[in-house]
Parts: structure tokens; sequence; C-alpha cells
């Protein structure tokens, strides 16, 4: 008897699994899946940041800012999915006043960090350092995206703001229509910056001290 | 194109559900979400819709889970089928690995049919893409709509005017009821997966 291919192997497993997935003599599920109502809170906001990688509307800007603000509350006990909102939310402040013009790698950071927030709320038993090493990398992703502004700012591609130096501004591209004034930018990124370190210190605290670890 | 990373064992794979407006696309996506959501373990996203049609697309991405070492990631996409959102569909046919093409039985849409079919091959033209080498299945609607008196056409003639250049598999089916939903899904998923395979593995 002939020896299965790479290609009959693949097809027959695909096909098996196919049939088990998609067999139609369970029962109709009226309502979603038992996940669903955990991942609720984030379904406007997927909506939200797939209209933004769509199409950059004030409409959409303001529905994710909006949602983002929404979700503060509802995670303010889970350190790490705040932390990523802040990323998000700061993102969404950029997008706003830049629109078009904001640096081309935003968008796969906010696909990228809302995936991550995806990931950490849905799976509320993940390790604390998986939990760390996620929000490090989208920390990391962060903070490159800001030089990378800054470069560009700095190289002149884009009018400067204000007198707010580059170097300290993470997203600093504005506008000159914005109401955010330089100040302000300025302020909420040094908050923004105080509050990743004590969350990271804490989380650092939290895992020398859990004996699981 | 299908994002596949030989490292990392993974295929994502993306389906685009193409057809006439109102023919059924977005009601193949919600039978699918809603008859398989726990196995899928997914959500349907629907970006922008004006009343009950689509403006943006309808989006519904789930893992198959692994195959042959190889996790396989899904992501279904619908367009807005009415003609004025021609853009649009042209950017979500960006990347497409496979297409459904969900064709209207009823007699009065024949002509919306051909047109639509029409445009997918100018708008897959623009990447460079045809419908002789792109897998792809045909699902003739709307079914059970003969049932209460309503005109259908014959598949017979649904085949001549949309596949008898291509030959591909076609599926009566009842997107509203959910008959041959899954038996298109299942096909254009193990059509594109070999496609894949062919070309990357």
């Amino acid at each position: 008897m002939a020896k299965p291919t790479k290609s009959d192997t693949l097809t027959s497993e695909l096909e098996n699994r196919l049939d088990e997935l998609f067999q139609e003599d369970g029962p109709l599920a009226e309502t979603a899946s038992p996940r669903a109502g955990q991942q609720k809170p984030l379904a406007e906001l997927k909506k939200t940041v797939l209209s933004i990688d769509w199409e950059i509307t004030p409409e959409a800007v303001e529905s994710f800012l909006a949602q983002i603000r929404l979700l503060k509350e509802a995670y303010q006990s889970d350190k790490a999915a705040m932390v990523l909102l802040q990323i998000l939310g700061s993102l969404g402040q950029y997008i706003r006043t830049s629109r078009s013009k904001a640096h081309s790698s935003t968008f796969s950071l906010l696909n990228s960090v809302f995936a991550r927030l995806e990931e950490i709320t849905t799976h509320p038993g993940m390790p604390e350092v998986t939990k760390r090493k996620l929000l490090q990398a989208q920390m990391n992703a962060y903070q490159q995206l800001r030089e990378k502004v800054s470069q560009r700012r700095a190289a002149g591609q884009v009018r400067p703001s204000a007198a707010q130096p580059a170097a300290s501004a993470p997203l600093p591209l504005q506008p000159a229509a914005t109401v955010v004034t330089a100040p302000m930018l300025a302020k909420a990124i040094a908050e923004l910056k105080e509050f990743i370190r004590s969350e990271i210190e804490n989380l650092q605290r939290q895992m020398k001290n859990d004996p699981s670890q | 194109m299908a994002f596949v990373n030989l490292k990392n064992k993974l295929i994502q794979v993306k389906i685009v559900y193409y057809g006439p407006g109102r023919g059924g696309k977005t009601t193949n996506l919600e039978y699918i979400n809603r008859r398989f959501a726990q196995r899928i373990q997914s959500e349907m996203v629907t970006v922008k819709t004006h009343g009950d049609r689509t403006l943006f697309f309808d989006f519904l991405p789930f893992d198959i889970g692994l195959v042959n070492g190889f996790q396989i990631k899904i992501q279904l996409y619908t367009v807005p089928g009415q003609v004025k959102y021609d853009a649009t569909r042209r950017l979500v046919l960006r990347g497409v690995d496979g297409i459904v093409f969900v064709a209207d039985g009823m007699t009065l849409r024949r002509e919306n049919n051909i047109e639509s079919l029409r445009n997918l091959q100018e708008n897959l033209a623009s990447y460079k893409k045809n419908l002789r080498t792109l897998p792809w299945v045909l699902q003739y609607n709307k079914m059970d709509l003969k049932q209460q008196g309503i005109a259908m056409m014959p598949i017979e003639t649904l085949e001549q005017d949309l596949n008898q250049e291509f030959r591909r598999p076609y599926y009566p089916a009842s997107a509203l009821e959910g008959t041959n939903v899954a038996a298109t899904l299942k096909k254009i998923i193990s059509l594109t997966v070999e496609s894949i395979r062919k070309e990357f593995l």
C-alpha cells in the first residue's frame, strides 16, 4: 500500500477537523459562546480599532476614546489591562490630533496592543510572568514609536509644534488647530510614564513575592 | 496573500464572501457565528452598518487549531454589495486567499449576480489575481424562498450564468436556515489551505 503523502495527511486532518468544528447535529447556539460575556466589554473597542484601521474618521476616534474611558472603569482592578488601556488611550489621542499624518507604525501598534489586551482579559489565569513579558514588549514598541515620531519631527518632515522638546514627547505631532497644548501633552506623558513605571515595579514585586513562580 | 510563518508553524487565511447586495453574505457569517459559536470561540465584528446594510465589512476570525502541526487561523470577511461601494470591496479583497461568491437565487436578481461577478473579476485584476487561479466556490442562496412561491432561477441557469467558464464547486443554499452554509465554508477552507500548501509548504 502506498505511504500517505504530506498533502494527503494535511488534507485528511484538515477535513476531519472541519467536520468536528462544523457538524450540524448539535443544538443551535442561540446565545454566544461562554467566553462571549467576558469578551463583550472589548467587543465595542474591537469595532473601533478596526474602524480606525480602515479609515480615520473623527467619529471612529471619539468612539475609540470613549470606549477606553469606559474600559478603564471596568478594568480598574486589573493592573496589566490598565497599562495597555493607557497605551491605547495615548495612541488614540495621537491619532486624533495627527489623523492621516500619524506615523504608519501607529496602526500596527494599536492592533498589537489591543490584541494583547484581549489576550490578557480573556485569560484571567495567565501567569504574571507571561503578563509582564507581554506588557514589556508593548511598552518597548510604544517607546520605539515615540522615538520614530521624534526623529521624523526633528528631521522637519512635519511642522513642529510649540516649544515641546521632541525628545520628551512620546507622540508629539500637534496640528496647529488642536486644543491640546504642549504643556498639557507633556504633563500627560509624564503621568503615563510614571504610571507605567509604578505598574512594572508593582508587577515585579508581586512576582518576587509569588511562591508559585 | 496568506500569512505563513514556517518557523512558528502558523498559517493565516483570508476568505472573502463576495456577491450582490442583499444576497446573504452577512447572513452566512451570522449563521456561522451563531450556530458554531461554542466551537469556534470567536465573535463576529461588523464595522459600520446603516440599518441592515453593510457599509464597510463584517469580520469573523477563528482558529481551526493544530492541523498536521500547523496552527491554522481563518479570517472571514464580507464586502458591501451595493454598487457604489466598489472602493471598499476592492480594499477588502486585498490579500484575499479564497472567495465564496454568494449569488442571489431570485429570478429578478439575475443581472445583479452577473454584474457582481464581473465586478469581482475587475477588482481581482487590480491585484493581479483572477478567478482561474484563485480558490473559490459559489453559493446559490435563498433557495428556501421557492416554498413561498417566489420566482427562483433553476440551478442550471445560475450555473450557465456564473460558472460555465470556471466549473467551480457550487452549493444551493439557504443562509437564513443554514442549509449548506457549513458545507460551503468547509469547502472553501479546504481548497484555500490546499492552495497555500502547494505554494508555501
